[in-house]
C-alpha cells in the first residue's frame, strides 16, 4: 500500500498571489540596483552632464515612471532618494514593492516553505525599520546592497526549498516576466540618458559612458566584458542584453524561462492560438531571429513593442490561469 | 555565570498574600514540580534573560506570528507577548481537566442536537424556554437539520482558571470559532529555540499533534457517499486578526486555505476555483462567524461567505465545522445551567466546577446582585473578548450606581459571579526587568468527531500583563506562556 496521494491543485486566487510575489521581489531588486549604480557611477562620470546630480536624479524618476519633465525645476536629492526607496506613499518605491511582495506571500503562506516565508518577512521588517534620516544622508549604499542580497536569498529559497511543481512554475513566471520587463525599461531609461548626454551627435551615442552604467544596472558588465573583450558600444550592449540567451538577464533568456515554466501549467498538449504559451512562443521566435542592427535602427520603437508584448502576455496569463 | 553586580532574575520577586501562586508556597519555598525549573532559570542574570527575551521576540516577528491592532484607523502589526517562564501542569490535575473538557463538549453537543430537534430539555423544564427564544444566536434554520456525524461542536475552547482555593473552575465554553491553538504550538517552538536545555529535565507532552488530529476529526464527519474527503479551511482573509492561525492550520493539515471568493455552489455542491478548473469541497473548517457564511441565508451584506453554502449544507453535501448555530450554547446564560445539562444528558456529575452564577433574569438573584455589586463581577451575557465586564471591587461608588442602573434596565442581559481570584505565575515584566506575579488562565482545545475525541495536552496559558488585571484576552493586553503537561510526576 502506498501513500494516499492528494490531487495536487492550486486556487486561482493563490496562483495570482504567487505570480505577483515573484514580480514584486524581482522589481525591488532592479530598482535598488538602478538607484545604486546610477548614483555611484555619476560621482566620477566622464561627461559633464552625466556627472550632474540633477541629471542622475531625473534618470531615477524616469526609471520609476514618475518623470520630471520641467527642465527648470530643481530636484531635491533627499526627496528623490526617499521617494524612490522608503516612501510608502509612492507605489513605485522599494518599500512599496517589498510590502506588496510580502502581502502576496501572506496570501500564499500555506503553500510556500516556512524558510521562504520567514526570509520574506525578515526582508520586510528590515526595509520597514530602516532609518529614513540615515538613509537619505548616507544609507543609500548599505540599503540598496542589502535589498539586492535579500532578493538573492529569496531566489535561493524559492529554487532550493519549494517543490518544483506548479507553485514554483508560477513564481518563476512572475520573476521572469518582471525581469524581461525591467531590463527593457532600464535599457529604455539609459538609452534616453545616452541621447541626452550626447546632444545631437548620434555617432557619440554609440560610445557613450551610459552603456557601461546600463550594463552595471543589469549586473552584466563583467560578463559582457568577458564575452566581447571590448569596451561596450550601443550595438554590443543591446545584443548582449536582448539577444544573448547565455546572459541570465537577457530578454532572450527570460523568454526561454517563461516558455519552460508555462509548459508546466498548460492544461492541454495542443497549444491553442489563444493561449499564453502561444504568445510567449511567438515572441521568443521573433526575437531569436532578430538581428541587433535591426533593433539599432529604431531602438525606441523596438522597446515600446516588446513592452507591449510583455504586458499582453501577462494579461493573457491572468485571464487563462488566475480568473475562473 | 552572572557577575556579582548583575542581579539574579528572581531577586526582586514579591509574593502578595492571599493570591494562589503556581510556583511558590506561602512560605516562599518552591513547589516541588517547579524545583528543577526554578534552579535552571535562577542561574540567569537579568541581562542574560533580557537577551533571551529579545531573541524570542525577533523570532515571532520573523515567523510572522502577529496580529493587527487598529489604532486611530491605522493597522499596526504586533506580536502576542510571550513569557519564557513556562507553566507546568501536574499529570493528575491534567487528567481531571481532560476528562472534564471532554464531558462538557459531549454534553454541549447533545444539548445542541436536542434544542435543534425535540427540545426535550425544555419540555422537562431543566432549561427555561425563554433562554433560547431570547437568544440572538439561536438559528431557526438549523431546526431539524442533522449535521454529518451528528456533531455540532467539533472544536471547543474551554477557559479554565485556578481559584485561590486551589480548585479549577470553568469560566467559559467557546464553541463558535475558538482561536489560539496556533499560539500553543508557536510558544513551544519559541521556548525550544531560546531555552532548549530545560526540556532535558522534564518529560512534557508534545503539542504538535493538534493538526493531524484535527484533520482526522474533520474526516470523520465527511458527507455521505464521499470516500476521500477534500477538506479546506475558510478564512475571512489575510487582514483578519487570526489569519496566522488559519494559514498555520491549513499548512499543518496540508489542505487548502480558501476565502469565500474561491468557492461557489452549483446544484447544492460546493466547489473551489483552481488553476485546473473546479474541484469539489466536502468538509469546511470555517473560521467565519455564523452570520457571514452565506449571504443568501444570513447577513445579505456578507462578502466573506459563499452564496448557497447553507443550502448545500442542508442537503448534506458538505460538512461545516463547527456547525452553524452553536453560539446559542456557549453564551453566559446557558453556562449557568451547565451542571444540569451535563447531568441531564450524560447522567454524570460534572467533573469540572462551574462558577456560582447569579442570573439577573431571576428576581431574587437580581436583588442579591444589586445589593452586592462591590463583591461581584458583572458580565454581559453575549459579549466576547472581555468587553463590557465590570469588576465590583475596582469601581467607585458612582460607577457602582451606574452599573446598577444599567442592570435594572436590561436584567436579562447580565449575570454576576463572585470575584474569583485567578492564580498567579511569575512573569517577566520588560519595563521592570524582573519577574512579578501576574494572573493566568488556561484555554484548552477539545476536538469531537464521530466516534473520536481528542484534547490537546497543553493549552494556552494566558497572562494578564497589566498589574492586578484579571482580564487575560489578547485584545486587552494579555500575553501567554508555554504550557507543559507532564507525562509523569518526575
Amino acid at each position: 500500500m502506498g501513500f494516499k496521494k492528494r490531487i495536487v491543485t492550486m486556487l486561482a486566487r493563490v496562483a495570482n498571489n504567487l505570480f505577483w510575489m515573484g514580480r514584486y521581489i524581482e522589481r525591488s531588486e532592479h530598482l535598488a540596483r538602478y538607484l545604486n549604480v546610477n548614483y555611484f557611477s555619476s560621482l566620477d562620470a566622464p561627461h559633464e552632464l552625466s556627472q550632474s546630480r540633477q541629471f542622475m536624479l531625473r534618470s531615477m524618476l524616469f526609471m520609476v515612471g514618475d518623470p520630471m519633465n520641467d527642465a527648470r525645476h530643481e530636484l531635491d536629492e533627499e526627496n528623490v532618494l526617499f521617494d524612490t526607496s522608503l516612501n510608502q506613499e509612492k507605489f513605485y518605491s522599494v518599500i512599496s514593492n517589498v510590502k506588496a511582495a510580502r502581502e502576496n506571500a501572506n496570501g500564499t503562506r500555506d503553500l510556500i516553505s516556512t524558510g521562504l516565508y520567514e526570509a520574506i518577512n525578515r526582508f520586510y521588517h528590515y526595509v520597514l525599520n530602516y532609518d529614513v534620516n540615515f538613509f537619505v544622508k548616507k544609507g543609500l549604499y548599505d540599503f540598496t546592497v542589502h535589498v539586492m542580497e535579500q532578493t538573492a536569498v529569496l531566489r535561493g529559497k524559492i529554487r532550493g526549498s519549494l517543490l518544483h511543481d506548479e507553485v514554483y512554475a508560477i513564481i518563476m513566471l512572475g520573476i521572469n516576466i518582471e525581469r524581461a520587463t525591467q531590463v527593457i525599461r532600464i535599457i529604455n531609461a539609459k538609452y534616453h540618458d545616452a541621447e541626452m548626454a550626447t546632444g545631437s551627435y548620434s555617432n557619440q551615442v554609440a560610445h557613450s559612458f551610459e552603456w557601461t552604467t546600463l550594463l552595471k544596472c543589469i549586473e552584466s558588465y563583467d560578463m559582457m566584458r568577458r564575452f566581447y573583450r571590448k569596451t561596450p558600444t550601443s550595438l554590443s550592449t543591446l545584443e548582449f542584453l536582448i539577444l544573448n540567451s547565455d546572459c541570465p538577464r537577457s530578454v532572450m533568456n527570460s523568454l526561454n524561462q517563461i516558455c519552460k515554466h508555462v509548459s508546466v501549467l498548460k492544461k492541454t498538449k495542443s497549444s491553442s492560438k489563444d493561449s499564453t504559451s502561444f504568445l510567449v512562443g511567438k515572441l521568443r521566435a521573433e526575437i531569436e531571429f532578430t538581428r541587433v542592427e535591426a533593433i539599432e535602427c529604431d531602438v525606441n520603437g523596438f522597446i515600446q513593442q516588446i513592452l507591449e508584448r510583455l504586458v499582453e502576455i501577462s494579461q493573457k496569463m491572468e485571464k487563462e490561469f488566475f480568473t475562473y | 555565570m552572572p557577575e556579582d553586580k548583575d542581579p539574579i532574575i528572581f531577586s526582586s520577586y514579591e509574593s502578595k498574600r492571599g493570591l494562589f501562586d503556581e510556583v511558590f508556597n506561602e512560605d516562599g519555598s518552591v513547589k516541588s514540580i517547579y524545583k528543577t525549573l526554578f534552579d535552571l532559570y535562577g542561574g540567569h542574570s537579568v541581562y542574560d534573560y533580557e537577551n533571551l527575551n529579545n531573541k524570542a521576540k525577533a523570532s515571532f516577528f520573523n515567523q510572522g506570528i502577529t496580529f493587527q491592532v487598529y489604532d486611530d484607523e491605522v493597522a499596526q502589526e504586533k506580536i502576542f507577548p510571550f513569557d519564557l517562564f513556562p507553566r507546568i501542569i501536574h499529570p493528575k490535575e491534567w487528567d481531571m481537566i481532560e476528562k472534564g473538557a471532554i464531558q462538557r463538549s459531549r454534553a454541549l453537543n447533545l444539548f445542541l442536537w436536542d434544542i435543534y430537534h425535540d427540545k426535550k430539555i425544555i419540555k422537562d423544564k431543566v432549561v427555561p424556554l425563554d433562554l433560547l427564544s431570547s437568544s440572538e444566536n439561536y438559528l431557526h434554520q438549523m431546526m431539524d437539520l442533522d449535521p454529518p456525524g451528528g456533531i455540532y461542536n467539533h472544536i471547543s475552547g474551554t477557559d479554565i482558571i485556578k481559584h485561590s482555593d486551589g480548585q479549577y473552575y470553568v469560566l467559559e465554553d467557546n464553541i463558535r470559532c475558538p482561536s489560539g491553538v496556533s499560539y500553543v504550538i508557536c510558544n513551544r517552538t519559541a521556548l525550544k529555540r531560546a531555552l532548549f536545555g530545560v526540556f532535558n529535565h522534564y518529560q512534557a507532552h508534545t503539542v504538535t499533534n493538534y493538526a493531524e488530529n484535527l484533520l482526522q476529526i474533520l474526516e470523520t464527519v465527511k458527507p455521505r457517499g464521499v470516500d476521500n474527503p477534500n477538506c479546506v479551511v475558510i478564512t475571512p482573509g489575510r487582514f483578519n486578526s487570526a489569519y496566522y492561525e488559519h494559514s498555520y492550520l491549513a499548512k499543518a493539515m496540508g489542505v487548502e486555505l480558501v476565502e469565500g471568493q474561491d468557492l461557489y455552489v452549483e446544484n447544492d455542491f460546493v466547489y473551489m476555483k483552481t488553476i485546473n478548473g473546479r474541484q469539489k469541497v466536502d468538509v469546511i473548517y470555517r473560521r467565519i462567524d455564523d452570520t457571514f457564511i452565506d449571504p443568501l441565508e444570513f447577513n445579505p451584506n456578507s462578502a466573506l461567505g459563499v452564496p448557497g453554502l447553507f443550502a448545500a449544507y442542508k442537503k448534506g453535501n458538505v460538512s461545516l465545522a463547527n456547525a452553524p448555530g452553536t453560539g446559542v450554547a456557549d453564551d453566559k446564560a446557558i453556562y449557568t445551567y451547565m451542571p444540569e445539562i451535563i447531568k441531564y444528558y450524560l447522567k454524570e456529575n460534572p467533573i469540572l466546577n462551574n462558577v456560582r452564577t447569579y442570573k439577573c433574569s431571576k428576581s431574587d438573584e437580581l436583588k442579591y446582585v444589586l445589593e452586592n455589586i462591590d463583591k461581584l463581577v458583572i458580565k454581559p451575557v453575549d459579549e466576547a473578548g472581555g468587553y463590557g465586564i465590570s469588576i465590583g471591587n475596582q469601581l467607585t461608588k458612582k460607577e457602582i450606581e451606574k452599573v446598577r442602573e444599567v442592570i435594572k434596565e436590561h436584567p436579562r442581559k447580565y449575570i454576576a459571579q463572585p470575584i474569583l481570584s485567578l492564580s498567579v505565575h511569575p512573569t517577566y515584566i520588560e519595563e521592570e526587568n524582573s519577574f512579578e506575579q501576574r494572573h493566568i488562565d488556561l484555554r484548552t482545545f477539545t476536538l469531537l468527531g464521530k466516534d473520536k475525541e481528542f484534547v490537546l495536552k497543553g493549552g494556552l496559558t494566558r497572562v494578564a500583563l497589566k498589574k492586578g488585571n484579571l482580564i487575560v484576552n489578547s485584545s486587552q493586553g494579555g500575553g501567554s506562556k508555554d504550557t507543559w503537561v507532564l507525562k509523569n510526576e518526575s
